[in-house]
């Protein structure tokens, strides 16, 4: 096992964030599993999709870290096989905090939906591209308006609606914080997206496609921690 | 985050997808984009003041045409003897004006620090515009022969002082009035976001874009949804459409002679270039345009 270890330059921060991403995100977990005996049980679940969602990333972390040490690519397959399960789990995340507010089945449907649609045209436009602008601009617009869909119903939409009319402060703040991860943490994504070849943060600034890792990286980490940390603050909070 | 900054973000994906997809945007395309949305968004905000002065004062509408007329005709005067003393009056006016609408419902009660706040708000948003700008807005200054003389504004030492001290101040302003319980959290939050969504819009894209984007959705659009707002305060069956229907035969002539006065500039009947017409239009109807709205959010 020992004789698989590879050489990692002190100034790969790829590479770095690959290693603090995986260890981040394995740590998050055993936190918010240990902390679902702390909370109510009305709150367990959402403790243990936060867990779920950072397990997840975890493993996946694994997988790319050591993928993009071996070959020195973005392991493209591996990210979109986590985002897939782990952000509609996000989306699990405000139906099962608006729940006590009313929130029906259709409205996690829906999130789910267009969370899958967001990732699935991303993919596409970030793994099947021929080259062509065209092609990641297509897709870029189709995944676009998945996140814009998110983007409303996180903030005036109703996920919104749901939280105020909650008689809790605490999950009215909470959602409200969801939605800043979604506003500002998931628009670090497409900095990543367009830093691929051809794309115009590339071509405009001359940002690599080496930096895709890196932003997508950086924003898994805010996005998965942060957001359940969020969903622990509330639970702990409306436990007491 | 209000309605408005969603919108702009909205728009500012649109324009990032553009961009990936064309890389560049040349400027005579920004140009005829610009003005199809200032037409179509700017005019139409400032097209019904009259109507909005008279429900707030009482004046006979011939004094009223009078001081709206004389004060356009008095800057077109000013214009032509002081040009650079006209534009950066201009420039303090439109400051003013796009930090009032921003503010204005929030109510505060610092009356001796609200025109403050008001004032460098929009100062900061027209410097951190010219200053991320400035080569560009050099270039184009310097490709008409009377918009020369404005060259002289144009040096970077001055403009980091002045993007700087506006920058700060505005900062300071804002968390004076959240220490001071004027401003809650929540609104302290969303402020401080949209200064650096606008830092990053004017930072990225090219000053006539970035301009656009700005003076569009989030002032134009945003005053014209207080129009709309005021009106279905009065009469609870005022619809969007009535609301169109009284915005359109205004905004129209106003574009009609503006467009007059743009053709006269092309076909040599003016002396004077397109750009530079362009600013003595808007900055003229802009002066009255400024008093009627302030009039309009202090009743």
């Amino acid at each position: 096992m020992l004789l698989d270890i590879q050489v990692m330059r002190p100034d790969d921060y790829v590479g770095f964030t690959f290693f603090v991403g995986y260890m981040a995100m394995f740590a998050a977990s055993v936190f918010f599993f240990f902390e679902r005996g702390s909370v109510d049980d009305k709150w367990k679940l959402s403790l243990l999709i936060s867990g779920l969602i950072t397990g997840i990333a975890a493993v996946h972390y694994f997988y790319m870290r050591d993928y993009y040490m071996a070959t020195g690519e973005n392991p493209t397959f591996f990210r979109y096989v986590d985002w897939t399960l782990t952000v509609p789990l996000m989306c699990v995340e405000f139906y099962l905090l608006t729940r006590a507010a009313g929130a029906t089945k259709s409205l996690l449907w829906k999130l789910i939906i267009a969370s899958t649609w967001m990732l699935v045209c991303g993919y596409i436009g970030e793994s099947f591209s021929d080259g062509t602008t065209a092609h990641s601009v297509t897709w870029g617009v189709l995944s676009t308006l998945g996140y814009i869909y998110i983007l409303h119903a996180a903030w005036f939409g109703e996920v919104a609606q749901l939280a105020e009319k909650s008689n809790s402060d605490v999950v009215k703040r909470g959602v409200r914080t969801l939605a800043w991860f979604v506003l500002v943490g998931w628009a670090i994504y497409p900095i990543g997206y367009m830093c691929m070849d051809g794309g115009w943060l590339n071509t405009a600034m001359g940002w690599g496609s080496e930096n895709v890792d890196l932003w997508y990286n950086i924003a898994d980490a805010i996005n998965k921690i942060g957001f359940g940390l969020v969903v622990y603050n509330i639970a702990v909070s409306e436990s007491k | 985050m209000n309605r408005f900054t969603f919108i702009f973000i909205v728009c500012l994906y649109a324009l990032f997808l553009v961009y990936q997809a064309f890389n560049t945007i040349t400027l005579e395309q920004q140009l005829v984009g610009a003005s199809f949305f200032i037409l179509s968004f700017g005019i139409p905000h400032g097209a019904i003041d009259h109507v909005l002065f008279f429900k707030k004062r009482s004046m006979t509408k011939l004094k009223f045409y009078i001081l709206y007329i004389g004060l356009i005709v008095l800057f077109v005067l000013l214009w032509w003897r002081f040009p650079l003393v006209s534009f950066l009056f201009f420039l303090i006016l439109s400051a003013f004006h796009f930090g009032e609408s921003q503010f204005v419902d929030a109510k505060f009660k610092l009356r001796n620090f609200n025109p403050l706040l008001f004032l460098f708000w929009g100062l900061a948003l027209l410097a951190t515009l010219m200053y991320y700008n400035i080569n560009e807005l050099a270039s184009i200054t310097a490709y008409f022969q009377d918009t020369k003389d404005f060259a002289v504004v144009y040096n970077k030492d001055l403009f980091f002082y002045f993007f700087a001290i506006t920058n700060i101040t505005t900062l300071t302003l804002i968390l004076y009035f959240f220490i001071k319980n004027q401003m809650s959290k929540r609104r302290l939050s969303s402020e401080l976001f949209l200064i650096a969504l606008i830092h990053l819009t004017f930072f990225l894209f090219p000053f006539i874009i970035g301009f656009t984007l700005y003076f569009v959705v989030l002032h134009s659009i945003r005053v014209m949804n207080q129009e709309y707002l005021f009106f279905k305060s009065e009469d609870a069956n005022f619809s969007m459409i009535d609301f169109l229907k009284l915005l359109l035969p205004y905004s129209m002539l106003s574009i009609f002679f503006t467009s007059i006065l743009l053709a006269l500039s092309h076909w040599g009947f003016l002396k004077i270039s397109i750009p530079y017409l362009s600013i003595i239009i808007i900055s003229v109807i802009t002066l009255p345009h400024a008093i009627v709205m302030h009039i309009f959010y202090n009743k």
